[in-house]
C-alpha cells in the first residue's frame, strides 16, 4: 500500500526531488529501521547535511588523528565538554562518521530526555540517557562510545574559563573501560568554547525549567531564538592514541587505581587541547 | 522435576485459564487447583478442581493443606482495572490478597515453589532510566503510581517470604505490558481507532504476547528459579514507528492534557480511564534485559515485540469492533 499516489508526475522532478517524497514516503509508513535503542540510521542520514555544513563552512573543523579511532570493536571516546549547548558531540560524530566510517553512540545528560522533541531526536542520532548500565551495554555490544566525564559543569563553564577542565566525575569512565576491556582514545576539542561565551545565568529560570542552567551569552536571551545561533568559531578536534585498560576487570573496583588512571587522561586531555589552541591562533578567522 | 498439585489464584481470568488449561492433564502433573470467585471458562472447570473462593478468605490455608499443593502460582494480581474489578478495588486484591495468600500457603508443609507473576512497573517510565532494566535495578525511581506502589509492596513481601522460606523456589515475573489480553491498556492502544500520543515524545516500548506469558508462567512452573526475572518479548520499538505501520491514526496531546482528553473521549466511548502507569509508558517507554529468561528460565517467547503487537492489531481489526462498542 502506497500513501502518495504514483503518478504524481513524479517522473518529471529532478532524480533528488523524487528520492525525497521516496523518503517522506517511507517515513510516514513507519518503513525505517532502528535499533533496540531506538538509534534511527535513516535519520542520522537526513540530519547529516545540515552538520556537515556546520562541520565544513561554519566551524571549519580540523580533525586529526581519527587513525586512532578503530573501525571496529568496543572502544570509550573521552573528550572534554563544552558551548553551553553540546555541539561537540555533533561535530566529533560527523568526524567519526565521514573518516572512520561509523556510527558512534553518546552519552547525554539526562535532563535532554525530559524534553519534547529532543529527546526523541537525540535517540534517533544515537544518544542514549547517561547511565553507567547504557554505556556498558553499548560496549558490550561492540559500539564507539563518546562520554564527557566533566558532564554538565563542562558545557556550562563561564566564558572566563574556558578550556580549563572540569574534574573527571568519580571516573565513572574508567570503571567502565576496565570492566568491558574496551580502549580510551582521548579526544581534545577546541573551538566549542567560543561558540556561546557564557557570561552570566538565570538561576531562577533554570530552576523553573529544572534545567541544569539557563546561560546569558552576548545574544542570548536578548535576541530570543536568533540567539541561539552558535557564533563561527574555528574548531579542532584531535584525537590521541588509544589507551589500554590499566588491569583487568576486577581491578574495576580498585578506587585509587581508577581515580588516578582517570587523572592521567584528564591531564593528557587538558595538553592536546592546550596543543590545539596554540596551533589553532585566532579563534575566529 | 515437574509439580505434581498446582494451585492456580485467579483461574478465571485468561491468563489464569490459559496455563490451567495447559498444566491440567499434562504429564507429571497431579492435580490442578483453581481458585476464583468467578467461574472458569468453557469445560475447564471439570477439568480441574475449582475452589470457589478469593485469596482472601479466610478458611484458604486449609483448603490448601487438605489438597497437600507443592507448587503455587499467585495469578490473581490485577495488571489495569478490569470489567468487573474497579481501579479501588485492585489494591485491595493485590496487595491484601498477596498478603493473605502468603500467610497461608507459610504454614503448608509441602510446598516447594511459588510463582508471583508480578509487573516490571516496578521499574516505572522515567526520561533518565537505563535502556535495559536488569532484575537488580528494581525501585531505581520513587515508585509514583498507585499501580506501582501496590507492585512494591507486592515485591516486598515477596521478598520477606523467600527469605523466610529457603526451602522454597520463589520465582517473581516481571512483565512487561501484555498485549493480546482482552481489555488490557496496551491491547485497547493497539486496537483503538484512534491513539492519542503525548505530544513531542516518543516511547520505546517493548511488549509480551499474552500467548507468551502463559508459556513463561508454564515455564517458571516447570524450572523455578529464585528471585525477580524479566519477562518480555525480543526487541525494543518505537511507538510512533509501530502506529505509523499500522496506519494507526495518532493525536498527539500536549503533555498535561493527555490524561484529561483521553478520560473524556473513553466517556465518550464507553471504556476505562487510561491508568498513570500507561501514560507515563506512552511518554517515557521501559525496557528491560531478558537474559535471565533466557539463560536461567530457559523460555523464549514465540513472538517479539513487533510481531506481538502486529498480530494483535490485526487479530482485533475486524472482530474487536463489535466488541468494543460493547
Amino acid at each position: 500500500m502506497r500513501l502518495l499516489p504514483a503518478p504524481l508526475g513524479l517522473p518529471v522532478l529532478p532524480r533528488e526531488v523524487r528520492s525525497a517524497f521516496a523518503a517522506g514516503a517511507r517515513r510516514l509508513r513507519g518503513d525505517w529501521a532502528e535499533d533496540e535503542w531506538g538509534y534511527d540510521p535513516e535519520f542520522a542520514r537526513l540530519v547529516q547535511p545540515g552538520l556537515d555544513v556546520l562541520y565544513d563552512r561554519w566551524w571549519r573543523v580540523r580533525a586529526q588523528g581519527l587513525e586512532h579511532v578503530p573501525p571496529t570493536g568496543r572502544v570509550l571516546i573521552v573528550a572534554n565538554h563544552a558551548g553551553v549547548l553540546p555541539w561537540d558531540a555533533s561535530m566529533m560524530a560527523t568526524a567519526i562518521r565521514r573518516e572512520v566510517g561509523r556510527e558512534p553512540r553518546f552519552l547525554v545528560l539526562d535532563w535532554a530526555f525530559e524534553l519534547p522533541w529532543a529527546g526523541s531526536a537525540i535517540r534517533a542520532f544515537g544518544g542514549v540517557p547517561a547511565s553507567p548500565h547504557n554505556a556498558r551495554r553499548l560496549l558490550d555490544q561492540d559500539h564507539a562510545v563518546m562520554v564527557f566525564p566533566e558532564g554538565a559543569k563542562g558545557v556550562g563553564k563561564p566564558w572566563g574559563e574556558r578550556y580549563r577542565l572540569e574534574r573527571f566525575g568519580r571516573g565513572g569512565f574508567v570503571e567502565l573501560s576496565l570492566r568491558t576491556q574496551a580502549p580510551i582514545v582521548p579526544c581534545g576539542v577546541v573551538g566549542s568554547e567560543e561558540i556561546y561565551p557564557k557570561l552570566g545565568e538565570l538561576p531562577v529560570v533554570a530552576r523553573l525549567f529544572r534545567a541544569p542552567y539557563i546561560p546569558i551569552t552576548p545574544t542570548f536571551p536578548w535576541l530570543g531564538p536568533l540567539g541561539l545561533v552558535p557564533l563561527p568559531s574555528k574548531w579542532r578536534i584531535a584525537f590521541g592514541a588509544p589507551i589500554a585498560p590499566p588491569g583487568p576487570p576486577e581491578a574495576a573496583t580498585d578506587r585509587a587505581l581508577v581515580l588516578e588512571h582517570a587523572d592521567r587522561i584528564r591531564e593528557r586531555i587538558q595538553a592536546m587541547v592546550h596543543e590545539n589552541l596554540i596551533q589553532r591562533a585566532g579563534a575566529f578567522v | 522435576m515437574a509439580a505434581s498439585r498446582i494451585l492456580i489464584t485467579g483461574v478465571a481470568n485468561p491468563l489464569g485459564a490459559a496455563l490451567a488449561d495447559r498444566l491440567a492433564g499434562a504429564p507429571g502433573v497431579d492435580r490442578v487447583i483453581g481458585l476464583d470467585t468467578r467461574e472458569p471458562p468453557g469445560d475447564l472447570a471439570r477439568r480441574i478442581t475449582h475452589v470457589c473462593a478469593d485469596v482472601r478468605s479466610p478458611d484458604l490455608g486449609s483448603v490448601l493443606r487438605a489438597a497437600a499443593v507443592d507448587t503455587v502460582v499467585h495469578n490473581d494480581i490485577v495488571q489495569f482495572p478490569e470489567p468487573d474489578r474497579a481501579a479501588r478495588q485492585m489494591h485491595d486484591v493485590n496487595v491484601i490478597g498477596t498478603l493473605q495468600l502468603l500467610a497461608a500457603i507459610a504454614a503448608l508443609p509441602g510446598l516447594r515453589t511459588l510463582v508471583v507473576r508480578g509487573s516490571a512497573a516496578i521499574y516505572g517510565s522515567e526520561p533518565n532510566a537505563p535502556a535495559f532494566f536488569t532484575e537488580d535495578l528494581a525501585r531505581r525511581a520513587p515508585l509514583t503510581t498507585r499501580f506501582q506502589r501496590d507492585v512494591g509492596e507486592l515485591e516486598g513481601m515477596f521478598e520477606t517470604f523467600a527469605r523466610r522460606h529457603a526451602d522454597v523456589t520463589c520465582t517473581m515475573l516481571r512483565l512487561q505490558p501484555v498485549v493480546g489480553l482482552p481489555g488490557s491498556p496496551i491491547t485497547r492502544l493497539f486496537t483503538a481507532p484512534l491513539v492519542l500520543t503525548p505530544l513531542g515524545f516518543d516511547a520505546r516500548v517493548q511488549v509480551i504476547h499474552v500467548d507468551d506469558v502463559v508459556g513463561a508462567l508454564a515455564a517458571a512452573v516447570d524450572r523455578p528459579v529464585r528471585g525477580p526475572v524479566n519477562i518480555a518479548a525480543d526487541g525494543v520499538v518505537s511507538l510512533q514507528r509501530m502506529l505509523r505501520r499500522l496506519r494507526r491514526p495518532s493525536l498527539p496531546v500536549a503533555g498535561p492534557l493527555l490524561r484529561p482528553v483521553s478520560a473524556l473521549l473513553r466517556r465518550a466511548a464507553g471504556g476505562p480511564a487510561l491508568p498513570e502507569d500507561i501514560e507515563r509508558y506512552l511518554r517515557h517507554g521501559r525496557g528491560v534485559d531478558t537474559t535471565r529468561m533466557h539463560r536461567e528460565l530457559g523460555f523464549d517467547p514465540v513472538l517479539t515485540t513487533e510481531e506481538a503487537i502486529m498480530r494483535v492489531a490485526h487479530d482485533t481489526r475486524g472482530a474487536g469492533a463489535e466488541a468494543g462498542r460493547r
